[in-house]
This record gives C-alpha cells, sequence and structure tokens, in this order.
C-alpha cells in the first residue's frame, strides 16, 4: 500500500513538474539572446543579463552578437528556418517587416494601453502593427534636430556660445560665418552640415509636418510627398545650400560623413541623432576642439517631427521558453530602474519619459535633458511597406540632387511621391 | 596453384578493393557537396518566379505562395518596362555594369599585354623583381585597394588633388561629384574603374608573360630573316600565338569585371546618385538589405545569362583551331 502511494506521488510529483516547466521559477532554462555588434549596448545588455540571472538562477542567457550587416543577413536566413534565438533585438521599423515571425507581447505581459501609457509614442509606434504589440524599445531614436555644435570654431568666429538660436535663419547666419573654403574654392569647413541621408530625411519629414502638412494620406494607404508643403521645405534647403554654409558636393553621406567630419575639425554645426555622440568620443579619442550637442529651434510652429522608433526587444514565437523571455525582456525594457542603466550604459535616448526626466539622465547626459521640451512632439514615422527603400534610396538621394543642383525641386518632389508610391505595389 | 601467383592475385584484389574505396570516398563526398551547391542553385531558380521576403511566413511549403506569392515571369516584365524603384535601380545598375566591363577589358589589355612583352624582353635579374611589383597588387584585399584609393581620391586632403592644386587647378570630387563626366561616363566610375585595373592588372600580365614565353624563338628569328620589322614580328607572330591566352584573359577579366562588388560597395557604395550602382551591389541590396529575394534571385539569373552570352561570344570570336 506505501508502495502504491509513493509511486501515485511520484507520478503526480512528475506531472506536476511537467506542468510547471513553464514558470520561471522551475527547471533550467537557457535562453538565446541576439543583438547587433554595439560594444556601448552590449556592455548594457550584459549588465542586465547578470542582474536577471542573479534574480533567477535558474535562468542562462546567452548573448550572441552580430556585425550590423551580418546580422540582417542572419535574421533572414533563420528566421525562414526557425533557428533564431528565443530574443530578438530589432530596430522598431523592422517590426512591420517581420511581424509574421515574431510573437506577439502576451496580455499578461503588458496590453497595448499600458504600453502606449508607459513608453513616447514615437518609439513604441514601431513595436505595433495592424494594432498589435509585438515588442518593447530600449530607446528613442531621434534624428531630428539635434546639431554637434564645435566651441573651438564658435569662438574662433566670433559667435556666442552656446548659441541662442530663436529660428532657422540665425542657424543659418552663424553656419555662413563658420563655412570656410581653400584657395582653390573647394569648401574645407562645413557651418552648417546637414546633407547625410538621416538628416535630409529627418528635416526634410518633420518640415513638412511643422509647416502643416504631412507626407501620408488620409488613410496611410499612400504617401503625398509633391505638396506645397514639402516644396516649401526643399526649397528652405536648396537656399541654405545657395546661401554657402555646406557645400553638398564634398559633404554628404559618403563623403565628409557629418560624424567623421565634425570629429576632423571640418564642420561647425553638425547634424545628426545623439548616438554620434558616443561613437565621436570612441573613434575620434584625439581631437581637442571643445565642442556639445543643442537642438535646433522648429523650421516654424510647433517642434513637431517624425521619429523612427529606436532599437528593442522581441520574442521569437519558436521559442520554447516564451514565458521566461517574455519576462526578462520586461524586465530589461519596461523597469525603469533597468532601462536607466542601458540608456546610461549605451548613450541613447531612454524611451520612457519617466527615465528621461530622471536625476541620473539629467546628471549624466546633459543633451537628454536639453531634449526633455521636443521629445513629447515626436511622433512615429509610420510603417511604410519598406522603410528603408523609402528613406535611403527615395527621398535622401533625389533630395541630394536637388542640393546638388542635378535635379530641380519639382524634379525631385514628384521623383520621390512616384517611386515612394511604387513601394506600395 | 602456384602460392606466388595466389598471393599475387590477393595482392591485386587487395589494390581494387582500396582503389574503389579511395574513388567511393572520394566521389561521395563530391556529390554531396555538388548536390548541395545544386539545391542552392535550385532554391534561386524557384525564387526568382515568386515575390519572395524572408521577412514574411508565405505559404506551408518553403514558404513559397501566401503573403509570398508567385508572380511567373513578373520580375523580369518590370525589369523590362517597370516603373517602380527596383527596376530603375536594375537598369541603372546594368547599365553601369556593362560601362564598367567593357572598359576594363580594352584598358587591361592595353595595359598588361605591352607591359609583360616589355617584362619578357629584360634581363634575367631584374624580371623577378618587376613581376612581383605588379602582381602584389593582385595579392592584395579589394577592401584595403579601395581604403588606399579613397585617401587617395578624398577632395580635400588626397594627393591627386593636392597635385591638381599645386598647378593651380580646379580640385574635383572624385568619388562624389555627379556633375562631372569624361567621354559620357561620371568621374566617379572613372575612378573606381581606375582602382579596380590597378589591382587586377598584375594578374593577366603573369599570364601573358608565361604565353610569351611559350613562343618559340625559332618562330621570329625565320619571320626577321625573312624581313619582318619588330612591330610585324608582334602583331603577325605574337598576337596570332597567344590568341588561345587573349581568349582565356578575355573571359576571365570579363567574368570578374561583371561580378565586381567589394571595391565599389566601399568606394562608393553606388554613389554619386546610383551612378556606380553595379549588379552585384543591387543584388545585394535587395536581398540583404531590402529583403526582396525573389527580385534579386531574378536579377542574379539576369547576370548570369549576360555573363554565359558575353564569354560564348568572346569563345567564338577568338577560336583557333590550331596548336603549335
Amino acid at each position: 500500500m506505501r508502495k502504491t502511494i509513493l509511486f501515485v506521488l511520484v507520478i503526480l510529483a512528475l506531472l506536476l513538474s511537467a506542468c510547471g516547466g513553464k514558470t520561471v521559477e522551475q527547471g533550467k532554462v537557457t535562453l538565446r539572446l541576439w543583438t547587433h555588434t554595439n560594444n556601448a549596448f552590449n556592455a548594457g545588455y550584459d549588465a542586465l543579463i547578470t542582474a536577471y540571472q542573479n534574480e533567477h538562477p535558474n535562468v542562462t542567457i546567452q548573448r550572441e552578437s552580430f556585425d550590423y550587416e551580418l546580422y540582417l543577413q542572419t535574421l533572414q536566413t533563420a528566421m525562414p528556418a526557425g533557428e533564431e534565438a528565443d530574443i530578438l533585438q530589432l530596430f522598431g521599423t523592422w517590426t512591420s517587416q517581420y511581424y509574421e515571425r515574431l510573437a506577439p507581447v502576451p496580455a499578461n505581459v503588458m496590453t497595448l494601453a499600458d504600453a502606449q501609457k508607459l513608453f513616447y509614442a514615437a518609439p513604441i509606434g514601431g513595436y505595433i502593427v495592424d494594432g498589435v504589440l509585438y515588442g518593447f524599445p530600449q530607446e528613442f531614436n531621434c534624428e531630428y534636430g539635434g546639431v554637434l555644435v564645435n566651441k573651438t570654431k564658435f569662438e574662433a568666429a566670433g559667435l556666442a556660445f552656446p548659441p541662442q538660436w530663436q529660428t532657422m535663419d540665425d542657424v543659418l547666419a552663424d553656419a555662413q560665418a563658420l563655412s570656410k573654403k581653400d584657395d582653390a574654392g573647394m569648401q574645407s569647413v562645413a557651418g552648417f552640415h546637414f546633407t547625410s541621408a538621416d538628416p535630409i530625411s529627418a528635416s526634410f519629414l518633420a518640415g513638412i509636418k511643422q509647416r502643416g502638412g504631412d507626407y501620408w494620406n488620409a488613410d496611410h494607404t499612400g504617401f503625398t510627398f509633391n505638396t506645397p508643403e514639402a516644396r516649401a521645405q526643399l526649397k528652405w534647403m536648396v537656399d541654405a545650400v545657395d546661401a554657402g554654409v555646406v557645400d553638398p558636393i564634398v559633404f554628404n553621406d559618403s563623403t565628409n560623413f557629418v560624424i567623421d567630419a565634425f570629429f576632423q575639425g571640418k564642420v561647425g554645426i553638425g547634424y545628426i541623432g545623439t548616438w554620434a555622440i558616443a561613437e565621436g568620443r570612441t573613434n575620434f579619442p584625439d581631437f581637442t576642439d571643445e565642442w556639445d550637442y543643442v537642438y535646433l529651434p522648429p523650421i516654424q510652429g510647433a517642434p513637431v517631427f517624425v521619429a523612427d522608433s529606436g532599437w528593442g526587444l522581441t520574442v521569437s514565437p519558436n521559442s520554447k521558453h516564451q514565458d521566461v523571455a517574455w519576462d526578462f525582456v520586461k524586465f530589461v525594457t519596461t523597469v525603469p530602474a533597468n532601462a536607466l542603466k542601458f540608456n546610461i550604459a549605451s548613450g541613447t535616448i531612454p524611451a520612457m519619459p519617466e527615465v528621461t526626466k530622471s536625476a541620473e539622465i539629467a546628471e549624466v547626459m546633459l543633451w537628454v535633458a536639453k531634449a526633455l521640451d521636443i521629445l513629447p512632439n515626436g511622433e512615429y514615422l509610420g510603417n511604410m511597406p519598406d522603410r528603408d527603400l523609402v528613406m535611403y534610396e527615395i527621398i535622401y538621394p533625389h533630395i541630394l540632387n536637388a542640393l546638388q543642383g542635378v535635379e530641380t525641386i519639382d524634379q525631385a518632389l514628384e521623383a520621390i511621391d512616384t517611386e515612394a508610391n511604387s513601394t506600395f505595389k | 596453384m602456384n602460392p606466388g601467383r595466389k598471393r599475387e592475385k590477393r595482392s591485386k584484389g587487395g589494390l581494387a578493393i582500396a582503389k574503389s574505396r579511395f574513388v567511393l570516398g572520394v566521389t561521395i563526398p563530391l556529390l554531396l557537396y555538388e548536390s548541395l551547391g545544386v539545391f542552392v542553385l535550385g532554391w534561386a531558380f524557384i525564387l526568382m518566379f515568386f515575390n519572395y521576403s524572408s521577412g514574411r511566413l508565405g505559404g506551408p511549403i518553403l514558404g513559397l505562395g501566401g503573403s509570398n506569392p508567385f508572380v511567373g515571369l513578373g520580375n523580369f516584365i518590370e525589369m523590362v518596362k517597370g516603373t517602380s524603384v527596383e527596376a530603375g535601380l536594375f537598369r541603372i545598375s546594368l547599365k553601369n555594369t556593362l560601362i564598367f566591363a567593357f572598359a576594363i577589358l580594352p584598358l587591361n589589355l592595353v595595359i598588361t599585354l605591352p607591359l609583360a612583352y616589355l617584362l619578357e624582353s629584360i634581363g634575367e635579374r631584374f624580371k623577378a623583381f618587376y613581376r612581383t611589383i605588379y602582381f602584389l597588387p593582385v595579392l592584395t584585399s579589394s577592401v584595403g585597394v579601395a581604403l588606399i584609393w579613397m585617401s587617395m581620391y578624398d577632395p580635400q586632403a588626397g594627393w591627386i588633388n593636392a597635385i591638381i592644386r599645386f598647378f593651380g587647378g580646379t580640385p574635383v570630387a572624385w568619388l562624389s561629384d555627379p556633375r562631372a563626366g569624361f567621354m559620357g561616363v561620371s568621374v566617379a566610375m572613372w575612378a573606381v574603374i581606375l582602382a579596380y585595373l590597378w589591382q587586377d592588372y598584375g594578374y593577366n600580365m603573369v599570364i601573358f608573360i608565361a604565353a610569351l614565353q611559350a613562343i618559340p624563338q625559332e618562330l621570329k628569328d625565320a619571320a626577321m630573316i625573312d624581313g619582318a620589322t619588330p612591330w610585324q614580328v608582334f602583331t603577325k607572330i605574337t598576337l596570332s600565338l597567344i590568341r588561345p591566352t587573349m581568349l582565356f584573359v578575355c573571359v576571365m577579366t570579363m567574368l570578374s569585371s561583371f561580378q565586381v562588388f567589394d571595391i565599389i560597395q566601399v568606394m562608393t557604395n553606388g554613389d554619386p546618385g546610383n551612378q556606380t550602382q553595379v549588379l552585384m551591389l543591387d543584388i545585394y541590396k535587395n536581398a540583404f538589405r531590402y529583403q526582396r529575394l525573389g527580385w534579386a534571385a531574378a536579377e542574379s539569373f539576369v547576370l548570369f545569362l549576360i555573363v554565359m552570352g558575353v564569354t560564348l561570344i568572346q569563345m567564338r570570336l577568338l577560336r583557333t583551331d590550331w596548336e603549335y
């Protein structure tokens, strides 16, 4: 009889352990996390992995990193084969391309409404497709409005520092004073370098919004780039080039990229996202000029702008431990103290207003404190059929052509409108 | 039976078994390897008839169908007369690839053949030295070559513009000025052609040297005795006899030119204004940046057809039906 009871108890224990296998506390769980190679980001991940593992000794998280291009290729080959890691670092705008191969966020982890309250609209927007939430952002990728400013050059040109710009005309006036040409007539210092791909796209789209227009049609099924607002914004950019603040032949994405050029002393004001700060410090440790990071005034009206989300974490539907994976993702991305650690380690703007306003951020990341007023004005870019194609193969080349004098403003706008709409086919 | 014969028979049998084991040991892995290659080619062949993206789930069989729909010859029709961005970029890339390949081949021959002839005529002492010097760029990685040339082409700090400035000329943004051109081809394209030529010419030169060394001296001597000038010896004897080598060089140079990728990706990534965007770069961007694997597979097939066609034409034009 005792043997029978013991046998039943063993069977029950086995059954219970099998049923409870999904809980975080029971059983050894090993998860893989894939990220792209970025030392600052990965230092942030490693610290949080250690913290999570200390709280959950039964869980082991193995981080595997890939160079950016290789990461894209790996995702594209591993996901169709179902061989991807349990947790995937994705850029928000990629979600609309991969969502069929991602696990939706379970309601017990967080509802969409709660996520929208917790995060800024722009970063969380990238992780929502057709009203379904697929992950959480870790940063607010803000390409709009921020500029590196060279204090040494400002002072040498007799300009006030920090700059007290009220309008974009003030910016252009300083930029003209900062611009220099060599003896042969080639621009050696760009006063205002805004002619790389991200700044061109960010300022073009923000300019349309600030002028009261939109680049989406009413039901978001097509683009409207050939509008008076778009024309006014592009004309402003062409006029800035004509005023001599930058020569787009010598300063663009492939030649004198804004970060490289700024930290080599070839730029007075360089339009670029905050991610450039960490990169510049790492890659150009010998740069001796004094510099800072400030924000531009809007072209007109409120500083409305669009942003394309930011890096964050998602979970594979093929993971055998989705609950543990989501628990880790929630721990890293939604707990303010942990998100704060990651943002400080990676030098990124927090995706949560609560973290952005923290005293620690104000102390360590001064440029984030300066952005507090503009971040709430950020709207999500919108889920495009092919965001990279629209931004880098359509908007940037045609606007650069207009700035370089290869296309007229009308030709550029017409081409952008036609080609961008063709991506919906 | 003679025990010696028995032993011999047994040892022959052992050798035969060893041989067949060796054949099997070599053949089976080779067949497996080849079948892997065939599978990859087959998969690419299937993909070109689909609007396939690895980001989409698609149908139940290999992800084909569903959200990765079958488009038949749609990709090819779009390439020819489509108005989409990718169709426009394909046509630009094809044009640039043809410009690149048909500029590289004659320029390469004009440099390598005379250089090989000159090297062949100098003393043995210096021959090896110069051959090594000229062959060094071939051994250098394309990325390294690209970086060297990028620094030379730098509009502000590059020494090419420094020389131009020294003589009072106007410096040029070699890799980024879409307005600058020469003979109807953008300066940026000429700039990458020059860098590629520099890296590649040593290879053909060494092949030509080997071909020149194989020509019997008696033939040249006989021609000279008959009153031929050195130019006539070069054109009538040398050029004629190295025709098979010329065919090899032409085919290989064309093949590598049509497949140029790394040096252009590093130097310009297709800029300015897609003026240096070649087919391999376009295929790469479509496959791995924009996830249009179906389109990229169709482009690859077109490139394959072009390369095969050009190779067959070259073989027809330069064929010989004699040996010496």
